[in-house]
């Protein structure tokens, strides 16, 4: 529009200087009587157009100057336009950077390594357990330190495995063991059946394939889940397992058993005078004779369903049987069958943690066993049960997680006997010249709190008072983790 | 309880029951790709016409730190995928965030969808590798997340609940839920 208009003028200011010139020409030719008339009319016009000139001067350098204007306007707008050109670039660039650090960082993850598919990982935990009626037994012990390995062949098929030793040092002359706790390849059939071979833990409880310190209460574990159900325990075999949408999982197995073989009819002394041996010395039914599969007898099979719903968040309810042929326990008895089943419940309700569980098992044709040690410290007994509830709750101290509970559990680990002779119970009790023999069956109160320093590191307090027993009460400190 | 006899249950009949309930049994176990993510779209809002893939998900440190929330940590938005529900007249109908977390060592797909005012309306798991904790699948489960929003919680043992024994996915993918939440409700509510 502006320009438009110093157009105008300057085609003005040429015209008049054209149209003057072409008037001054003949001017000068006209006769001298007007001469005088004729220049003083002329010079005002001359005047006149001189005036006309100066305002169009004037007017040219005010132009000019609002040109000049314009053009400051011009290089203002290119200079913005040209910061914004820069900033836009800058961010360009910022996005780049970020992309290619999300692409580099993604493509850092993706890089092939022979490592890729390994994964480590383990847990352990450390004890000091104090007997208040009988300090002497007073005992720390690294519990178990356990390390695992596994291996992603493809998106299928998965390797798994887990070494461990059990209280710090293994050799002859030492209390440890080495063990390898589970060992087994998993397979996905087809994307709704999966398949498993190896050494694998049975799925019996809600402690037996989740026995991590961090996922109990408790500095050690419960007596019904180490006396009558044998955790950590494992069989050698092939199992089939899942779930469904609606939250029925299943586990089916076939395994190895029982070698009821290696049932010790007559200890010379006790077999465990602590609360801390009863759970370690393996003197339990089903402790004393499961096999691990350290050469274990497989003549006879053992099977096993394990079912469990969580289809109510927070609520886990099921049970397993397992059952087969044994090994028998002399060469001269007959056929022998053990069989194990248990019912648990586990219900979170927010901070509440709160589970129950009854386990019974047992051996058949143990009276022709019994039949051949008559008088036996500790014959082998026909069944055998426990059962426990347990309550505990889950405070946020400070971001910690600090959780008290209290257990309530009964175990008898010789419920029935079969074929003892005439004035024997089954169990030989009280103190003899050997020592003093615990009662197999008790009750046991334990009061205590796990505190979490984060998910996988707790340290774990409890007292424990035993009804029968009562020199096996005590005082537990624990550190464990697992990752 | 009754003494459990041989009469009761002959042990040695366990394995050929086992085996017969093995084969029984609906073939319903745990596997991977249960669901595309196109499939999960489809699914969680079966009234939109199309989804809208948005642009990679770049964030600054204020909003990453305000979407990574109580639980800290650094917030990975590499493996999000965002994309928005329309309905055939072009109105927002919700959002749609893809995620991988690790459960124990693989990574769990899942997506979320969300309404248009931040609130889960559900949670699909797309892919599975893990051999423990397939039970993340179960509805119920899933269901616990619909209505929050990135103002809840949303963590295990507070306002989601636990599964006993799958503890490690639960817990990663309720965190993961929560990002997201966070994410949809500080960047995208509002701005559409």
């Amino acid at each position: 529009m502006r320009r438009d208009k110093l157009k105008t003028p300057i085609a003005l200011v040429a015209a008049a200087i054209a149209a003057s010139s072409f008037i001054v020409t003949p001017a000068a030719a006209a006769p001298p009587a007007d001469t005088a008339r004729k220049v003083d009319r002329l010079q005002d016009e001359i005047n006149a157009m001189a005036q006309q000139l100066q305002e169009m001067k004037q007017q040219l350098l005010q132009m000019k100057q609002e040109n000049q204007q314009l053009r400051g306007q011009q290089a203002e707008t290119a200079k913005q336009t040209e910061q914004a050109v820069t900033q836009q670039k800058e961010l360009q660039t910022q996005v780049t950077a970020a992309t290619q650090t999300a692409q580099s960082a993604q493509s850092a993850a993706t890089k092939p390594s022979p490592l890729d598919n390994v994964s480590l990982w383990g847990y352990g935990e450390l004890y000091y357990t104090h007997p208040t009626n009988k300090q002497p037994d007073t005992r720390a012990d690294l519990a178990r330190a356990v390390f695992g390995i596994g291996y992603q062949f493809n998106d299928t098929t998965r390797f798994n495995s887990e070494y461990e030793i059990e209280h710090a040092v293994a050799s002859a002359d030492d209390v440890g063991e080495s063990e390898v706790e589970q060992f087994y390849v998993d397979h996905r059939l087809n994307p709704s059946l999966s398949a498993r071979a190896g050494l694998f833990l049975i799925p019996a409880g809600l402690l037996n394939e989740n026995h991590e310190p961090t996922n109990f209460y408790g500095v050690t574990r419960n007596f019904v889940e180490t006396l009558i159900i044998p955790s950590t325990w494992r069989e050698g075999g092939v199992s089939l397992y899942g779930e469904t949408e609606n939250g029925l999982g299943w586990n089916a197995g076939l395994t190895t058993g029982l070698d009821l073989s290696k049932w010790d009819f007559n200890p010379e002394t006790p077999l465990y005078t602590s609360a801390l041996e009863l759970q370690n010395n393996g003197a339990a039914p089903m402790q004393a004779t499961h096999q691990e599969m350290a050469l274990a007898n497989a003549q006879k099979l053992s099977g096993y369903l394990a079912l469990n719903y969580r289809g109510v968040p927070g609520l886990t309810v099921g049970g397993t049987v397992f059952g087969g042929g044994a090994v028998s326990a002399t060469p001269y008895t007959g056929s022998q069958n053990a069989y194990l089943y248990e019912g648990h419940v586990r219900y979170q309700p927010g901070r509440w943690d709160l589970s129950a569980l009854y386990a019974r098992g047992g051996f058949t044709n143990t009276a022709q066993a019994n039949a051949q040690f008559p008088g036996a410290s500790n014959p082998l007994p026909a069944s055998f049960y426990g059962w426990y509830a347990q309550a505990a709750y889950n405070f946020d101290v400070g971001g910690y997680r600090l959780a008290p509970f209290a257990r309530y559990e009964k175990y008898d680990m010789g419920a029935s006997y079969e074929g003892l002779a005439p004035g024997f119970s089954g169990t030989l009790t009280g103190t003899t010249p050997a020592g003093t023999f615990p009662s197999p069956r008790d009750t046991v109160y334990t009061l205590g709190a796990n505190f979490y320093l984060n998910p996988n590191v707790v340290f774990k307090f409890d007292v424990q008072r035993f009804r029968t027993n009562i020199d096996f009460d005590r005082i537990d400190l624990g550190l464990g983790l697992a990752f | 309880m009754p003494h459990f006899s041989d009469r009761l249950l002959p042990t040695a009949l366990i394995p050929a029951i086992v085996v017969g309930v093995a084969a029984a049994a609906p073939i319903v176990v745990y596997a991977t790709d249960y669901l595309t993510l196109a499939q999960a779209q489809k699914l969680m809002f079966p009234d939109a016409s199309q989804f809208a893939s948005q642009a990679p998900v770049l964030l600054t440190q204020a909003q990453a730190t305000r979407v990574a929330g109580a639980t800290g940590g650094s917030v990975n938005t590499s493996q999000w995928r965002v994309a928005t529900a329309q309905a055939s007249d072009g109105r927002v109908l919700g959002y749609v965030v893809a995620d991988a977390v690790i459960g124990k060592f693989q990574l769990i797909n899942y997506a979320v969808a969300f309404a248009p005012d931040g609130a889960i309306r559900d949670v699909e798991i797309l892919s599975y590798r893990e051999e423990h904790g397939g039970e993340v699948r179960t509805a119920a489960w899933r269901k616990q997340f619909a209505g929050k929003t990135g103002a809840s919680p949303i963590r295990i043992d507070d306002d989601i609940r636990n599964i006993s024994g799958a503890t490690l996915s639960c817990t990663h993918l309720t965190d993961g839920i929560g990002r997201l939440a966070r994410y949809v409700q500080a960047v995208l509510v509002g701005k559409s």
